[in-house]
């Protein structure tokens, strides 16, 4: 932007400051540390108005809200938590980059009063970049409860930025942190942060930078904010250099050349310092802590969760009940979703359907394509609620911190993170909320590999199949087998980690340096924002996917209309094209392929397409219930739902349920399959591509097709693969074909 | 001495950073700067990472990333 033009924009800001403002839209970007609680504080502001998505182009989360404040339109835009604006990760470079390139209209950065001087560290780096600031001085009563004095006018003072003092869990001071938000905003010639000294040296070579920099880029010095380019050129900040086209700049080693000798460090170590002097020296002058210090609530509870000997049981004993609490608390509501769009759901639209004198065809579509498809989304809906909850509060409570710390040496040891264990974990109820849960995981690195491996973790869908051919070939050693195949997709998952690293994640690994924040009690407000979010994320972005992979299933299945056999169906014949695929790993039959196709969209389907295949049931006329009965039932198994969540809850025992009779298919599969080709079945529907809910997470989560893609090809070789091995290589140890 | 090496309880001065790129940007971000004074708290029950008190606030690392950072003990 040329001087002229950068004019002319001031003139339209004071313009539009004046008599026009209230039609403006504030752009309002809220940046902070990691659990300053900064989440908390866009909930409480922003709620359910929250818009969940992804920066372009990378696997970091994007907030944004819109909204009406004090009759002005606001446009909140989240920043990803960082400790600092260095060029190193992700998180990092897509805040700086936000704020230089979009220029929000003002920052709120949100500071944790009771860690001040490296909140203010951050700061210092976001006042370099001119944009009007308001803090939020976070976590305040808890900073007064502790005895801490801080003089927020004092800092204002120094700083020349508005200081409002708030607490998110207890919502207060918000309505006023808005309103100043407004006030600074609308003030046009005074509203730009101090700018800091950073002592004579680094001003000296500043100073100098600057005059060199002018009369050789004068349109770079234009466009950038003056004050923050000058430093990161000085920082000879990686990222901005690439961005400028710029390297050995003759001026800038001059400029340097005395500031590196007279301190002698590298220019990162010299800037770094400097900006933690401010930090210290104004944290030094506005906060008075109490002389005595008590023994902290943290410490207490870190002597006993932290301890050499109790450490990893109670790490366990944490786990199982996330485990419980996720899977068991949320089957039961799973399942009346389930019973629900089977039921009156479809026997609704039949009797809406009929009368009208629609075609079979379009009352099966319906049935069995559209709400089967609606059906398939929201049974993964309680599950996703659950999981989020509870891995939110294990967050936002500090927990999550200290899991990742006892389990570091494990996991680092296979190439992980220590945070990578939870995913993992909740992959063993269902790969969907596990891939969702690698959210907990900062660096995007961790974060994509733990998620290519959560679908190697044997999901609760696998077990109806595993179940199935172990009663038939395997009565006997029923539990060794199928743990067999437990065993087997960790043990891939470890291979699979250590060969990830070596290619696609090549280079350095990512670092474990973390935060260990005093434990908090998150608001269960906040919980409840954080669940909805993501709950409803799921539902439309990733649902419209697996709603339509659905739909596509049903016309495979029953095109063309009236097929007389399953064989014909475009089901039966994209069967038996692909069938030669797995002739050499022990099920080249059509049955067979075309019951893995239909797997795609659940693994457990893998049964009932077995079922509709060699035994299909005859039709049966039953007594269709009436609309009242239908209604009764909706009301009361919701109700048995909930009772069943609640027994869970409180360990009662329940009713078991009855199994289905598989007689006929029982003896159809023994025909087809032996003792080797079953097991080498069982590999391959535990490890090929995962389910589509699955694929639609990973796509949902890393905002690209490109890891989802990933996921599907790697890991339908790697399920091919170890079909074969087992295949041919029982045959060759004579275990029979 | 390097920060690996103390022990639960030892206190100490940070007298240089040795690792160098990201890692060093990264663990100056956080303040773990030369001259500041450093306690560890705990070893975590396997052996690494570590936890360590530093500008009032705790901060784990894995026990490679401490043996860069050379300290003086205090204490």
């Amino acid at each position: 932007m040329s001087t002229q033009l950068k004019h002319k924009d001031e003139e339209l800001d004071a313009e539009v400051s004046g008599h026009s403002a209230a039609a403006r839209t504030i752009t309002v970007a809220v940046a902070g540390n990691p659990n300053s609680g900064k989440s908390t504080l866009i909930n409480a502001i922003a709620g359910t108005r929250l818009h969940v998505g992804n920066w372009a182009g990378v696997t970091v989360e994007k907030k944004e809200a819109f909204f009406e404040f004090g009759g002005r339109k606001i446009r909140l835009v989240d920043l990803p938590g960082t400790y600092s604006l260095s060029p190193y990760s992700q998180e990092e470079i897509v805040a700086r980059d936000y704020l230089v390139h979009e220029r929000p209209d003002l920052i709120i950065n949100v500071v944790d009063a009771t860690n001040l001087e490296r909140n203010l560290y951050l700061t210092v780096q976001i006042m370099e970049l001119g944009i009007p600031v308001v803090m939020a001085l976070n976590i305040y009563d808890e900073a007064a409860e502790k005895g801490y004095r801080i003089d927020d006018k004092a800092m204002e003072e120094m700083l020349g930025i508005a200081v409002v003092p708030t607490s998110a869990t207890k919502k207060t001071g918000l309505d006023e942190l808005l309103a100043t938000a407004l006030r600074v905003a609308d003030t046009p010639k005074q509203r730009a942060p101090k700018k800091l000294n950073y002592g004579e040296d680094i001003e000296v070579a500043c100073d100098y930078l600057a005059k060199s920099f002018r009369s050789s880029y004068p349109a770079l010095i234009d466009h950038y904010p003056q004050r923050w380019l000058l430093l990161k050129l000085m920082e000879q900040d990686s990222h901005v250099m690439k961005e400028l086209g710029l390297d050995n700049l003759d001026f800038l080693d001059q400029a340097l050349h005395h500031l590196r000798r007279a301190h002698g460090e590298d220019i990162e170590s010299i800037m770094a310092d400097a900006r933690y002097s401010l930090a210290s020296g104004l944290t030094h002058e506005v906060l008075h802590k109490p002389e005595l210090r008590q023994t902290e609530l943290t410490e207490r509870i870190d002597k006993v969760v932290l301890n050499r000997f109790l450490g990893i049981p109670i790490f366990m004993g944490a786990m199982w009940l996330l485990f419980k609490l996720t899977f068991d608390l949320s089957a039961p509501f799973g399942k009346w979703i389930g019973a629900m769009t089977d039921g009156p759901f479809k026997r609704w639209a039949s009797a809406i359907l009929t009368p009208l004198g629609a075609p079979d065809w379009t009352v099966s579509l319906v049935n069995d394509g559209v709400i089967a498809g609606v059906g398939s989304v929201l049974v993964f809906v309680p599950v996703i609620f659950a999981m989020m909850f509870f891995i939110t509060f294990l967050e936002g409570s500090g927990y999550m911190a200290r899991a990742a710390f006892v389990m570091d040496r494990t996991m680092h040891s296979i190439g992980l993170h220590g945070k990578s264990f939870i995913p993992m974990l909740l992959g063993f109820g269902c790969n969907v909320p596990g891939i969702y849960a690698t959210r907990t995981l900062e660096n995007p690195k961790d974060k994509v590999l733990t998620a290519l491996l959560v679908p190697l973790m044997s999901c609760g869908a696998r077990l109806p199949v595993y179940v199935l051919f172990v009663g038939i070939f395997f009565p006997k050693n029923s539990s060794t087998v199928i743990w067999s195949l437990y065993i087997m997709g960790i043990l891939l998952a470890v291979g699979m980690g250590l060969v990830f690293k070596q290619t696609l994640f090549r280079g350095e690994a990512p670092m474990f340096i973390m935060e260990l924040p005093p434990y908090r009690m998150p608001s269960l407000h906040s919980l409840c924002v954080h669940t909805w979010e993501k709950g409803k994320h799921f539902l439309f972005k990733a649902g419209t996917y697996i709603f339509a992979v659905s739909v596509l299933v049903w016309f495979l299945l029953n095109l063309p209309w009236g097929v007389e056999h399953k064989r014909d169906s475009y089901l039966g014949q994209a069967g038996a094209a692909i069938a030669p695929i797995f002739q050499p790993v022990g099920f080249g039959n059509w049955e067979a392929a075309s019951s893995l196709i239909t797997g795609v969209i659940a693994k457990e389907i893998v049964v009932g397409t077995m079922g509709e295949i060699y035994a299909p049931k005859k039709d049966e006329k039953k007594d269709v219930p009436t609309l009242q009965e239908d209604l009764k039932e909706v009301a009361t198994s919701f109700g048995a739902a909930c009772v069943t969540a609640a027994k869970t809850l409180l360990y009662l025992p329940q009713a078991e349920e009855k199994e289905e009779d598989q007689g006929g298919l029982k003896v159809a599969i023994l025909g087809a399959f032996t003792p080797l080709s079953a097991y080498a079945f069982m590999a391959f529907v535990l490890l090929y591509m995962p389910c589509v809910v699955a694929i639609a997470a990973m796509r949902q989560e890393f905002g690209t097709w490109k890891w989802a893609g990933v996921g599907l090809f790697y890991q339908t070789a790697l399920a091919w693969t170890a079909a074969l091995i087992i295949y041919q290589g029982g045959r060759l140890l004579g275990l029979g074909g | 001495m390097n920060l690996a090496k103390l022990k639960p309880g030892q206190k100490g001065k940070i007298t240089s950073i040795g690792s160098i790129g990201p890692l060093k940007r990264r663990l100056m971000d956080m303040g773990v700067l030369v001259g500041e004074d450093v306690k560890v708290l705990k070893v975590a029950p396997l052996g690494d990472p570590i936890e360590v008190s530093i500008k009032s606030y705790n901060l784990s690392l894995r026990k490679k990333e401490a043996e860069g950072i050379a300290v003086e003990v205090a204490g």
